[in-house]
């Protein structure tokens, strides 16, 4: 499989539907959308537009009932459930906006475990220079209760990034976070995804986020209504 | 800048394996135990129960090997029915070893105004006890008290005869014909154990007294045990081995019953590793109802660790590992209770050894028992384990999209195959468990399919019940509407509740059952036709003269006499009777000697079930019929060619026919009857019964007995209302184990009801609030509440009630083989208690949740 392909994420007429019986219903409407390797994209939308959806989509978090789904070259419906689950920890991070770290793991061990998970010798040391680099060099040892919000979704960017993923994805990653914490964490992922040419999908309510991307895609009811360069994007 | 690696160029990219797991696992539970206390408490009390039962038992029955000598009075025993060895017979066994010999038979103790009382007399010899001591009240040399001293034979006797006959040491009865003085009250005997379990007191004497007696007649039922010591020069096993068979060999016909110091008591050895099974297996109910514990938590705990579920697969664990680092964690827990509960358990027998001792009559000593800790271990974590793969297996397929979500999905409804699988696989393995280490694997079969048969039954009912709930029409009420639909809502605690409180129910029911049936059996009102007393030994040659001496004192009433003697079945066909493969219900017919009869007629109460009954006048072959149940039992066929051991000689008869035999009418009968010519002239005495007058006018039993002991010296009265009541103290007595070991089933049931309880809290509490803050009194949330506990404590109660009378009918009437008693009121007393008890431990968590204000509480929600 090609590590890093010209087109890093594609999707064509995808379609998803959530739910039973009378509660199902029908978030994404055939979308089709092709993201550049190395490219930040965000996803924007109100509530309900089916973003986050999307994102799972992108992630192998949710399988389209129909359409196709490229990351990476490989088509993740040829994949089943623990083939997704591998895949992930292989090439997508996931950065999420309730920070999801085990509780009763430190820190270190925390952005240790995907690559543990994926049998590298070296997974410790890996951590702790993952942490040193977002600057928690001195909270390794710290349970996720100890840490401060910011510092938690640090190391939930750390643990993301430690495997080295062709692929970061971001739900709301300052949507916890205070202002100017926000605006650190923003930074912080930005300057990792140019550091190792990751591509970054990110999805949020927040237009000056979005617009630090360089390409915004705008749903609404389960369609793309607009596809922009960052400059051209309107509320 | 720490410079990436990509995964597929790592050089050392390795799969992960039970390491990574084992550490993950490990790191998990760094957090602590928090939540898994009803669960270890639920394993430990099983596995606590089930290495108790087997560290007192393997003391037992070590403490039978080592003291075996003691037992047994010497390193092997050789013992006669009817009559004493022949020159030969001793010369074989003098030429081995140094011999001693007892005599045991039951005889009355007549104390003239006083009474009579059955006694076991054992006349001992001059070098008895050739091992271990006799103590005696007060305590002195023992030649002395049995000696002959102013025209009476001297004795000591067990403590009760004194107190059943107002006797005090110095008195004098008469036993048979003779005088005996009772000089001191016996206290311990060396080898007592290896005489069984008596009818009547130990009567200590010698043997001149016993022949001075004239209780020994042609045919009187005493039997004669010869005790060998070997020389000091050869006490191995192997040689001691070697003596055995050469009396077997070389003295064929002695048609002795042989017993080595390996083998001092088998018929207690028998009986307690039986009733260690009963126990073991009430053992195993607490762990598997504590099962319902370990599951209920295990389900919470995968609840609590959804979203970590998740987040460990967003980083790309598969499922499979995902459950693989919980289930290893969780069985981490598992071996923490396991542990608890073996420490206890070995511990036990430390702690109560006094008690044991006090009330078996056996050596006990306190002992490690590694292999039987081993098993109680493999119960305990087989069933965490067979509890636990289902919940956490759901786990497998978690969606990570849970973590985008405010809440996560609900748990697929079916867990994938490989779980099922794995889940069957440890359920047999449990049972082979059970199965395979089972006394009587015939009684574990039928109790792991009465488990199955419950569990099943209760599941049901919990599925039923929520079915039923949600589709009966909303009550106008809001409390009973409330209750309802609180009863079948998602996370609802019917399944929960109706296991717990189902299995504890059903035992407790069951085992009420038992008791009730064992008591009326054992204590109720005798029938009519049921004999007050038996009287062994009547001489043949006294048999009219004691028709007429009964016909005189129970006018009206029915009588019985029939020819009787003892005899051991020493082949059958070509095959020798010990080894023949007999069924455990039958194996007794095997061991020793048995009493055997002749009659003319078929016995009444007896039915020929195959074959044909022999002719009044017959005069061929010798002829035997048996009792059809016992015959199916050693593989008896008709035509059969059976040789007996009778006085010394061994005497083969054909098999004429098989008999049903209704013991209960509690009147004679034997397993085998001969045709009467078969021992024509052979000296034997009788066996005769007496029933009650119909109009209650005859004698009563004790003028009976009193009148008895002066016409026939040599008759021994068995009162049958005496032995029973010998029986009861013995179950009485095990009857309290049984109770202690339910009870902590029982224990383990109310951990999981309270458990189930506590874990409905959390929903609770939100329901409770946000009711309080829409204006619900607490009254109104209580009476919510207590009418949906009530409910399902209810239809578990009913259910549970109902399977434990199954299961009780069915260990009544199948397994002791005694007529079932249908008293329901312990059950219904069981079910009531359980359905207050639900409610209460219910309430009481609601009570201190409505205590608060619900602001404190929203704010965490």
């Amino acid at each position: 499989m090609s590590e890093k392909a010209v087109s890093a994420i594609e999707l064509q007429d995808v379609h998803l539907s959530l739910g039973r019986g009378a509660a199902r219903v029908h978030i994404l409407k055939g979308v089709s959308v092709s993201l550049t390797d190395g490219e930040a994209t965000g996803l924007v939308g109100p509530s309900g537009s089916g973003k986050s959806t999307l994102l799972m989509t992108m992630a192998g978090l949710e399988r389209p009932d129909s359409g196709l789904v490229k990351v990476a070259g490989q088509d993740l419906g040829a994949l089943d459930e623990d083939g997704l689950a591998i895949f992930r920890g292989r090439h997508i991070g996931i950065v999420f906006q309730s920070f999801h770290l085990v509780p009763t793991m430190t820190a270190r061990e925390n952005v240790a475990l995907p690559l543990e998970l994926a049998g590298h010798p070296d997974a410790f040391a890996r951590a702790e220079a993952e942490l040193r680099n977002v600057g928690l060099g001195h909270r390794m040892d710290h349970y996720p209760a100890q840490l401060s919000g910011g510092e938690q979704q640090r190391v939930a960017i750390a643990r993301a990034v430690a495997p080295d993923p062709a692929i970061l994805v971001a739900d709301e990653p300052t949507g916890n976070l205070d202002e100017s914490t926000g605006r650190a964490i923003v930074d912080l992922i930005f300057a990792l995804k140019r550091e190792r040419g990751a591509t970054l999908v990110l999805v949020t309510h927040d237009l000056s986020l979005a617009a630090l991307c360089e390409r915004t895609i705008r749903l609404r009811s389960g369609v793309i209504e607009a596809e922009a360069e960052a400059e051209t994007v309107v509320a | 800048m720490h410079a990436p690696v990509k995964p597929s160029q790592s050089p050392t990219y390795r799969a992960p394996g039970i390491g990574l797991v084992l550490r993950l696992a490990i790191r998990d539970l760094r957090a602590g135990l928090r939540g898994f206390g009803i669960f270890i408490a639920c394993l430990a009390l099983g596995v606590m129960t089930i290495a108790a039962v087997a560290s007192a038992s393997r003391g037992l029955t070590e403490g039978l090997a080592r003291e075996g000598r003691r037992i047994l009075g010497g390193d092997a025993a050789f013992s006669l029915i009817h009559r004493e060895a022949t020159p030969p017979e001793l010369a074989f066994l003098t030429a081995r070893g140094t011999v001693s010999s007892i005599a045991t038979m039951r005889g009355m103790a007549n104390a003239g105004e006083k009474g009579a009382a059955l006694v076991e007399i054992k006349a001992v010899d001059a070098a008895y006890p050739s091992i271990g001591t006799v103590e005696t009240d007060p305590q002195a040399p023992l030649p002395g008290l049995l000696s002959q001293r102013d025209g009476a034979y001297g004795a000591v006797a067990d403590p009760v005869l004194f107190g059943r006959l107002d006797l005090k040491p110095g008195d004098i009865v008469t036993v048979g014909g003779a005088k005996i003085q009772l000089r001191a009250n016996l206290v311990s005997e060396p080898d007592k154990i290896a005489a069984g379990v008596g009818f009547g007191p130990r009567l200590l004497m010698s043997q001149d007294a016993l022949r001075a007696t004239g209780l020994i007649q042609p045919g009187s039922l005493i039997r004669w045990t010869y005790r060998l010591q070997l020389p000091q020069t050869a006490t191995s096993d192997a040689e001691l081995e070697k003596v055995i068979a050469d009396a077997g060999t070389q003295q064929r016909d002695a048609g002795w019953e042989i017993r080595s110091r390996a083998n001092a008591a088998p018929s207690f050895q028998r009986n307690l590793e039986r009733f260690t099974q009963f126990l073991t297996l009430v053992g195993l109910t607490a762990l598997l109802v504590g099962g319902v514990g370990v599951a209920n938590a295990v389900r919470r705990f995968v609840e609590a660790k959804k979203l970590d579920f998740a987040t460990m697969k967003a980083v790309g664990a598969a499922g499979g590992r995902v459950v693989a680092i919980h289930l290893t964690e969780v069985m981490l827990v598992a071996a923490i209770g396991t542990g608890v509960g073996l420490l206890l358990g070995a511990a036990a027998p430390f702690g109560l050894g006094a008690i044991v001792q006090s009330i078996l009559p056996v050596p006990f000593e306190p002992t490690l028992a590694p292999g039987e800790l081993a098993i109680a271990a493999l119960y305990g974590l087989l069933t965490a384990f067979v509890f636990a793969i289902i919940p956490l297996g759901r786990a497998h397929d978690i969606s990570v999209s849970a973590l985008f979500r405010d809440k996560v999905e609900p748990d697929p409804r079916h867990p994938r195959a490989i779980y099922l699988v794995l889940c069957a696989l440890a359920l047999a393995g449990l049972a082979g468990v059970a199965i395979g280490f089972a006394y009587e694997r015939r009684i574990a079969l039928i109790y792991i399919g009465v488990m199955f048969g419950v569990f099943l039954l209760l599941r049901a009912v919990s599925l039923g019940l929520m079915a039923l709930a949600r589709r009966i029409p909303r009550p106008r009420r809001p409390a009973l509407r409330m209750a309802l639909a609180n009863s079948h809502r998602p996370g609802a605690l019917t399944p929960a509740l109706v296991l717990s409180l189902g299995l504890g129910v059903a035992l407790l029911s069951a085992l009420s059952f038992i008791d009730v049936s064992l008591t009326r059996q054992l204590t109720g009102a005798l029938p009519d036709k049921a004999p007050s007393f038996f009287f062994l030994d009547v001489p043949s040659r006294d048999s009219e003269r004691f028709d007429a001496f009964l016909a005189a004192e129970r006018p009206g009433a029915k009588t019985e006499r029939v020819p009787m003697m003892r005899g051991r079945i020493v082949s059958v066909n070509q095959t020798r009777a010990e080894d023949i493969k007999a069924s455990e219900q039958s194996a007794w017919v095997l061991d020793g000697d048995r009493g055997i009869t002749y009659a003319a007629a078929l016995p009444e109460g007896s039915r020929v079930a195959a074959g044909e009954w022999w002719p009044a006048d017959y005069r061929g072959e010798p002829l035997v019929s048996f009792d059809a149940q016992n015959a199916a039992g050693i593989g008896l066929k008709i035509g059969d060619r059976l040789t007996v051991n009778v006085l010394g000689r061994n005497i083969t008869a054909r098999v004429a026919n098989f008999r049903t035999v209704d013991w209960r009418s509690f009147g004679i009968n034997f397993v085998m009857v001969f045709s009467p010519n078969t021992f024509a002239g052979a000296p034997h005495t009788n066996l005769a019964t007496v029933a009650t007058s119909p109009d209650g006018k005859g004698a009563t039993d004790a003028a009976l007995m009193r009148r008895l002991a002066l016409d026939f010296p040599a008759v021994t009265a068995v009162r049958v209302k005496d032995a029973l009541e010998a029986v009861n103290t013995i179950v009485a007595q095990l009857a309290m184990a049984i109770r202690g070991a339910s009870g902590l089933a029982i224990a383990a049931s109310l951990l999981v009801l309270g458990g189930a309880l506590a874990a409905g809290q959390r929903a609770r509490l939100y329901d409770a609030m946000i009711l309080k803050t829409l204006g619900a009194t607490r009254r109104f949330i209580l009476s919510s509440y207590a009418l949906e506990y009530a409910a399902i404590g209810f239809v578990a109660a009913v259910f549970g009630v109902l399977a434990g009378t199954a299961a009780g009918w069915g260990i009544v009437t199948q397994v002791m083989r005694i007529e079932f008693v249908s008293d329901p009121r312990g059950a219904i007393l069981v079910a009531t208690a359980a359905v207050g008890v639900t409610v209460l431990f219910g309430l009481i968590g609601t009570i201190k949740i409505l205590t608060k204000a619900p602001a404190s509480h929203l704010r965490n929600l």
